[in-house]
Formats: C-alpha cells, sequence, structure tokens
C-alpha cells in the first residue's frame, strides 16, 4: 500500500460549527442547551424522480432543510490522471472530512475513508456530500466508523449525499454500518446518477440501534433512501428507488414481513451492465454459507444497464459483513481481478 | 345510486380477467417454509402485506395520480421501486390487462393517453395506475376508488390462500371481514403519508418475494 497525498486540502472551518458534544464521553450525550438550528417545516418534496432534493442542489431554497446551515459538507471529484485515479477537486468544511488516500493495491482504484470529526450525528445535524467520479475513474469510499446517530429530539439529522459516475467509472460504497441511539432519527438520502457503462457497489448495515438497557429498537424513525438514476444521451431515468422507512414506535418492526425476527438488515445494490441472471444465481450460492435469511432480485435494464439487489437478514454486523464481504469479492475478483476487501487492516 | 357503482363494482370484482388469480405477492414463500399454514397465519401475513407494501406503492400511487401527477412519472416511479422482479412485473402484467379491458369497456381520453405510453413504450403500464385512471375518469371519488381498490387486491389474495394453503370458505370470509379493516386504517393512513414515503419497503416481505424466483414447486407466478 502507498500512501499518496490529495490535492492540497481546502479547509474553512467556520467558528461554531463544531460539534455540539464531544461523541467521546459517552454513549449518548444530549447537548445541554437546545439546538439553535431548529427544523423548519417538514419537507415539501415532489414525488417526481427528478424533482426530488440532492446534495447538487442544497441552496436551491425549495428543500425545506434548505435552510438548515449543513454541519458537515464535502465534495470530492475524482479523475483518472496516468493511469491512476486521483482527487482533482476536494472541499470540506465543518465536520466532515477525508483521510488521505489510499491505493489498496495496484488497480488504481483510490481508497478515501470519510471521517466524521465530531463522531455522531445529532438532532437537525445536516450532512451535505456531493462525489463525482469521472469518466474512467475509480473510487472505494468507505468510513472510519460506524455511522451513530444519537438522539435528536424533536427533529432529525440526515445526510444527503450525490453522487455520479461518468462513463466507464467505478464506485464501491462501503460505509461501517449504522447504529441509531434511544430517540433518534435519521434520514439519508442517496442520489446516483451514472452512465450505462459506471459500475457501481454500495453496501449498507443497520444494526437494531443502541439503547442503555440493552434494548433494540428504540430509535423513532430511520429512513434510507437510494435512488439510481440512469443517465444516456436521450435523459436520465430511474432505475431503482430503493427506500427503507423503519419506525419502531408506530409498526411491529420486529415480526412477520418485516425483520421476520432478526435484528440486522444488510443490503448490497450492484448497477453494472455485466449484472445478470447468472451473476445473481452465482451469488445467490455464495450466500447460502452464511447465517442471513436473504433474497435478490435484478431490477429492469435502462440502456443496457442493470441493477442487483441483495436483501439480508441476520442477527448480526459481522455475519452480515461477512455475506456482503463475500458478494464483493466475487465481483471484485470477477470484473477488477482484485483480491477482496481488506480495510481493517489499514 | 351514483353513476359509477356499478362501474366501480365491474372494475373490482374478482372475475375481472386481469388474472390475479395467478400472484400471491411473496405469501407463497411462507407457505412452502411453513410460516403460513392456517387461517391465523394467513391474517398476519395478508395484514402486513395491506399495511405495508400495498400503502405504500399502490396505495400511494392512486392518491399523486389522483392529486395530479403525470402518469408517465408515476409509472417510472413504481417500475424503479418494485425491487423483486415478480412483483414487478405481476403488476405490469395485471395493468395490461387493465389497460386493455378498460379500453374496450370505460375508455376515456386520460386512458388512451396511459395506453399510448405504454404502446410507444414510454411507460410501463402498472396495475394501480391504470386502475386509478379508469376510476378517476368515471368520476369516483379518491377514498372510495382507493378502498375498492385496496379491498380487491385483499379479495384475490384470500381467494388464492384458501386454494393454496388450503382453507375453508369460511375462513376465507372471516378473512375478509378482518382485512377489511386493514383497508379502512390504509385508507385513512394513505392522505397522511409523506412523498418520500412512497415505494417504502418491508425487508421481510421484500425478501420473501425475491425468494419466490427460486422455489422449486409453485402455484403462483408471484
Amino acid at each position: 500500500m502507498s500512501t499518496i497525498p490529495a490535492v492540497e486540502l481546502v479547509e474553512t472551518h467556520a467558528p461554531g460549527l463544531g460539534p455540539a458534544a464531544s461523541p467521546d464521553l459517552g454513549p449518548c450525550p444530549s447537548p445541554a442547551a437546545p439546538d439553535p438550528r431548529k427544523l423548519e417545516s417538514g419537507p415539501s418534496r415532489q414525488w417526481a424522480p427528478h424533482a426530488a432534493h440532492h446534495a447538487a442542489a442544497p441552496k436551491s431554497g425549495l428543500a425545506a432543510s434548505a435552510v438548515k446551515e449543513p454541519m458537515g459538507e464535502l465534495a470530492l471529484r475524482i479523475g483518472k490522471r496516468a493511469g491512476r485515479s486521483v482527487a482533482t477537486h476536494q472541499y470540506h468544511r465543518g465536520a466532515l472530512r477525508v483521510l488521505r488516500p489510499h491505493y489498496l493495491d495496484d488497480s488504481g482504484q483510490v481508497c478515501y475513508v470519510l471521517v466524521n470529526p465530531g463522531g455522531a450525528y445529532l438532532g437537525a445535524d445536516l450532512f451535505l456530500l456531493d462525489v463525482d467520479v469521472e469518466a474512467g475513474a475509480g473510487l472505494l469510499l468507505t468510513t472510519q466508523s460506524a455511522t451513530k446517530v444519537y438522539r435528536t429530539p424533536g427533529s432529525f439529522a440526515e445526510q444527503r449525499m450525490a453522487l455520479r459516475l461518468g462513463d466507464g467509472a467505478r464506485l464501491e460504497l462501503m460505509p461501517d454500518q449504522l447504529i441509531a441511539y434511544r430517540q433518534s432519527s435519521y434520514r439519508q438520502n442517496t442520489r446516483v446518477t451514472l452512465r450505462p457503462s459506471s459500475s457501481l457497489v454500495m453496501a449498507e448495515v443497520i444494526t437494531p440501534g443502541w439503547a442503555p438497557d440493552g434494548a433494540s429498537f428504540k430509535y423513532e424513525e430511520l429512513r434510507l433512501r437510494n435512488e439510481i438514476h440512469v443517465e444516456t444521451d436521450g435523459g436520465t431515468e430511474l432505475l431503482a428507488l430503493d427506500n427503507l422507512l423503519i419506525r419502531p414506535p408506530l409498526n411491529d418492526v420486529t415480526g412477520l414481513g418485516f425483520m421476520e425476527g432478526f435484528s440486522h438488515l444488510g443490503s448490497l445494490v450492484v448497477v453494472d451492465a455485466r449484472v445478470n441472471q447468472a451473476l445473481a444465481d452465482e451469488l445467490h450460492a455464495l450466500t447460502a454459507g452464511y447465517k442471513a435469511h436473504t433474497g435478490m432480485s435484478l431490477t429492469r435494464s435502462i440502456a443496457g444497464t442493470t441493477g442487483l439487489v441483495l436483501r439480508a437478514l441476520s442477527n448480526s454486523t459481522g455475519e452480515l459483513n461477512s455475506l456482503l464481504g463475500a458478494c464483493t469479492a466475487l465481483l471484485r475478483e470477477r470484473w477488477h481481478g482484485q483480491a477482496p476487501l481488506n480495510l481493517r487492516k489499514y | 345510486m351514483s353513476d359509477y357503482q356499478l362501474a366501480l363494482q365491474q372494475l373490482v370484482d374478482s372475475a375481472l380477467p386481469t388474472g390475479a388469480f395467478a400472484h400471491s405477492f411473496g405469501f407463497e414463500t411462507y407457505v412452502d417454509a411453513g410460516v403460513v399454514f392456517d387461517e391465523g397465519s394467513f391474517g398476519v401475513w395478508l395484514a402486513a402485506f395491506v399495511g405495508q407494501q400495498l400503502t405504500y406503492s399502490d396505495g400511494l400511487a392512486i392518491r399523486f395520480l389522483y392529486e395530479g401527477a403525470e402518469v408517465g412519472e408515476l409509472d417510472e416511479l413504481l417500475s424503479a421501486s418494485l425491487l423483486p422482479r415478480q412483483v414487478r412485473e405481476a403488476s405490469l402484467k395485471m395493468g395490461g390487462r387493465l389497460l386493455e379491458i378498460g379500453t374496450e369497456v370505460f375508455p376515456s381520453p386520460e386512458l388512451a393517453l396511459y395506453r399510448d405510453l405504454v404502446t410507444t413504450g414510454r411507460a410501463a403500464g402498472h396495475q394501480p395506475l391504470a386502475f386509478a385512471v379508469v376510476a378517476r375518469s368515471l368520476g369516483v371519488p379518491f377514498p372510495e376508488a382507493l378502498a375498492a381498490y385496496l379491498f380487491a387486491t385483499v379479495t384475490s389474495l384470500t381467494q388464492n390462500a384458501v386454494r393454496a394453503i388450503p382453507l375453508g370458505q369460511n375462513a376465507g370470509q372471516r378473512l375478509l371481514r378482518g382485512g377489511a379493516d386493514g383497508v379502512a386504517a390504509a385508507v385513512e393512513r394513505i392522505p397522511h403519508l409523506a412523498p418520500d414515503d412512497f415505494g417504502a419497503l418491508s425487508p421481510g416481505l421484500e425478501i420473501s418475494q425475491m425468494r419466490h424466483e427460486r422455489q422449486r414447486a409453485r402455484m403462483f407466478m408471484s
């Protein structure tokens, strides 16, 4: 592994935008003073696929949360220079930054590790991420640790991510698991726009959360919404809308039809022109070796590219990480001649 | 009697040949696993299906159409959010039949427009949208149309369960009576949902619908 500095970091820390409390002090800190960044009215989002808000237009004034000052912002553009993927633009502000890039092998794919220096998301926090992978470039984006959402009384923490993949561009998005603490609400909106020749792999693990008494599902609400749009010269079409909404206070989330008695949920979404039924069958066979209840299906195809969605229920983050890791290892080997990911060794 | 009453009855009659008898929307996977095996266990599945998937997908799609959303954009949203392939195909198969039947017996400019989008490849043709376009053109008020659609789905699924599990005819009628409460609750709830709620998935239901693709012996196409 070589460690190459990326372009100069642009740091513009605005005073007073630091984390409201140090989450390292305890598992569930609550800010002593009410958060001044009050949530305004509820978002009045359009149903239309193209009108959904995303990080690319946070200041449009259309989304209610645009009135919020973002707690953290990150923009990253990856291009291909002399056979290697490098950051051609990088900007961050507030409680969001990336570590220096790594190259885990000689494939040219660059690996960035996302860091939330505050350690967690708190009430009304808004985090904006804007990631562009230019034609032919490859990015592996992961996190330094689990995403933790602490108490968000009367409000919600929110992450909006806009991801754009150029022709032949490749993105692996492999964040650590999400942990929502007691009385927390969190919304994660990810909008991907890719070309028919792009390659996307995104994995996610959602835990039952954390409460002091050890009980599960004590958070208020989790919304994780992924929109994947395929852009062709003729226009942009919605390939997949993957919308997960878990509201423990309203529903029996543990029972039949929802979590089926399991505690953890894992998802893998792959979009690539090479996705087909034979690949789904192969991945399905792989899943049999894990203690998980899984299902897999293909999306429709748009302009020759197809999505594959794997959903898995299990009782531990470790089991789901192993399962999702086995699937991504197959894809890395098959499509890119790469070894399985082993991020923890770095 | 309202102008639309008999038309609506025809539209939601389980004898309407859309092929609903061929779809279990994943309950057959639970039957195969021995999780759904009698009146009570099917009732649990039915309540989850109506309260979750049917509410957030079909129910919200019907509401958005009544609120004036473009049918083509809703069609795209449904195609993208119905991630289990067999469920997406079921919606399109029944939607296609409904477009055909509707064109024959309840023609309207709105229906002609949707059908045109489908035949020219600009839309896929989903069942709840085809239903909503016809019901709206007939002047059926939204809550009535929504309740009729949801209950028609409950009816066909219950009939399929009676055949597949199998259950007695009286058990089927008790399930319908219970299902009606679930439908009423959904009709209350759907107007209050947020646009971002559209397509909210239930992992267990979704996994069972995906696993159905790999089930060896099956009576249903979904």
